[in-house]
């Protein structure tokens, strides 16, 4: 398990424990972070999953792929560091990780 | 001897009954152990929350089948749902973007998901509020309408019809092609629906082919004209070009007019939530998604399996057809708390009325403006809305879910 914290756009913070190889929305979801709207349930077809990383660990986690990329430019409010959380898969280096998210996107 | 417990359920979509409520076969279907078998369409079909999402999402459940059948056998299928002999409608309605899959489906929803992306559909509100005051103006004058025939069926066709580049007096034309074709996605079709979705395809096809000459030689900044250029520069063919207009002004205009109709009923049904939403407007957004999960306008899809799979706890061979029961799933109590119950402050709310997986529903953000402005613009405009004579009669069949209409008072505020 890795320790993920989550911190709502009203400064709100939920901690969980995240399994290994799943994604970083089903953790948003399962620990009721409910901004995650996720609707497609993790198809990278909605946007609605959007998150924010720290520079740092945006710069640790794997790049987004082309989909991810092109659905990225259409959330609302892009930042550099956005990611979908939905294509973030849960690894052992991500202990600690900060994930920041917006308003829901939906 | 013990009876099955499917055998007791009795499955009629066409029946009046099922029209009235088909929650309660719904949840009959959910308490059985496995999915239920509908013999007369050959497909199982999948009503709880966890069976639907997992077959939505699942990349071997794919909308057609033709990946792994034979030609004679693909010709000999489509023979038997029906779909053959329709040149029109099985050029430009059964090969779209909805019915393609992999790298042809995400090609094709590149390049329209910009226009139906947040930020792109909120340029829209304007105009949609015009709109409907415009329409509401005219209205309120008489004490009592069919909020479905007289107000909601003329709003998809002109916001639709505006984002694509269709003028307003053709908008019309749009309510009825598109009724005309989806009606014969439903799987009870018969002849006369077959014939009239073909007619109408093909007149809709006329009509685009002449607005497409219009934007060829003067283009403008809509759809139709982006899509030109997506056509010349060879990222989509003449036929995508066609098949996606034509999608775009189908797939949210029956279901938008009937969401908006099932949507004011609920809240005529559940007057202290629409008390509640007068008294706190900003849980407009939450009371739209709730309309959409408590009576979900579309509320059947169907997925192929193209892998032997396990689902529900049974175990299928490739081929197998899933009806994907989104109405269902969205009473599911292993989900929602109080399913039943409409709540317009719902949090958090995950249904599937858009569907789910890689096949999730484009239009949703302008299918939420278009409620949003509504329902916000008669909260402000009526002080009182109420049913008139007995309670509205919703269509039969399994492939949509509205009232046929609506019968209301109000007063201006």
């Amino acid at each position: 398990m890795v320790k993920l914290k989550f911190v709502q756009a009203n400064g709100t913070e939920i901690e969980t424990d995240a399994a290994l190889g799943m994604s970083v929305m089903q953790a948003a979801v399962n620990a009721g972070v409910d901004e995650i709207a996720a609707e497609c349930g993790g198809a990278c077809a909605c946007g609605t999953c959007h998150c924010v990383l720290p520079q740092e660990w945006f710069e640790r986690v794997a790049a987004p792929q082309d989909d991810e990329a092109d659905m990225l430019e259409f959330v609302i409010e892009p930042q550099p560091t956005s990611r979908l959380s939905c294509q973030v898969v849960v690894s052992e280096d991500m202990h600690g990780m900060v994930i920041n998210v917006p308003d829901s996107q939906v | 001897m013990l009876t099955d417990p499917a055998s007791r359920i009795s499955f009629d979509p066409q029946s009046t009954g099922f029209a009235a409520d088909p929650y309660a076969t719904y949840a009959a279907m959910r308490a059985l152990d496995t999915p239920y078998f509908w013999e007369s369409a050959n497909t199982w079909m999948l009503t709880k929350m966890a069976d639907v999402e997992a077959v939505a999402l699942d990349k071997t459940m794919l909308r057609n089948n033709e990946d792994f059948i034979e030609d004679g056998d693909q010709k000999a299928q489509q023979r038997a749902i029906n779909f053959h002999d329709m040149p029109y409608h099985e050029r430009y309605v059964q090969v779209n973007l909805l019915e393609s899959e992999g790298a042809t489906h995400a090609r094709l929803r590149k390049v329209v998901f910009r226009e139906f992306s947040p930020a792109m559909i909120a340029r829209q509100r304007p105009a949609i509020q015009d709109f409907v005051d415009t329409l509401l103006e005219e209205l309120c004058e008489q004490d009592e309408v069919d909020f479905v025939a007289e107000f909601a069926a003329h709003v998809p066709g002109h916001i639709i019809g505006r984002v694509l580049g269709v003028p307003d007096e053709d908008a019309p034309m749009l309510r009825h092609w598109s009724e005309e074709v989806v009606r014969f996605f439903d799987p009870e079709r018969g002849a006369e629906d077959k014939a009239r979705a073909e007619c109408a395809t093909k007149e809709f096809y006329e009509y685009l082919l002449v607005l497409l000459a219009e934007r060829e030689k003067a283009p403008k900044e809509d759809l139709l004209s982006k899509l030109i250029v997506y056509r010349d520069s060879g990222q989509l063919s003449q036929d995508e070009l066609i098949s996606t207009a034509m999608l775009i002004l189908m797939a949210g205009h029956g279901s938008t007019i009937d969401v908006l109709g099932s949507g004011l009923h609920a809240l005529l049904r559940f007057p202290d939530q629409h008390q509640r939403l007068r008294d706190d407007p900003n849980l407009m957004k939450t009371a739209v998604q709730e309309m959409f999960r408590y009576e979900s306008p579309l509320p059947y899809f169907h997925r192929f399996a193209t892998e032997d799979t396990e689902v529900g706890g049974k175990l299928f061979p490739a081929g197998t057809r899933f009806g994907l029961l989104y109405g269902a799933a969205n009473r599911d109590l292993n989900r929602f708390e109080r399913p039943d119950v409409f709540d317009v402050g719902r949090t958090p709310n995950r249904h599937m009325a858009f569907g789910g997986g890689g096949h999730f529903c484009l239009g949703n953000h302008l299918a939420r403006l278009d409620m949003d402005v509504i329902f916000s613009t008669l909260n402000t405009r009526f002080t009182e809305m109420e049913l008139v004579g007995a309670e509205p009669k919703y269509k039969s069949g399994l492939s949509v879910r509205g009232p046929k209409e609506l019968r209301i008072c109000w007063k201006r505020a």
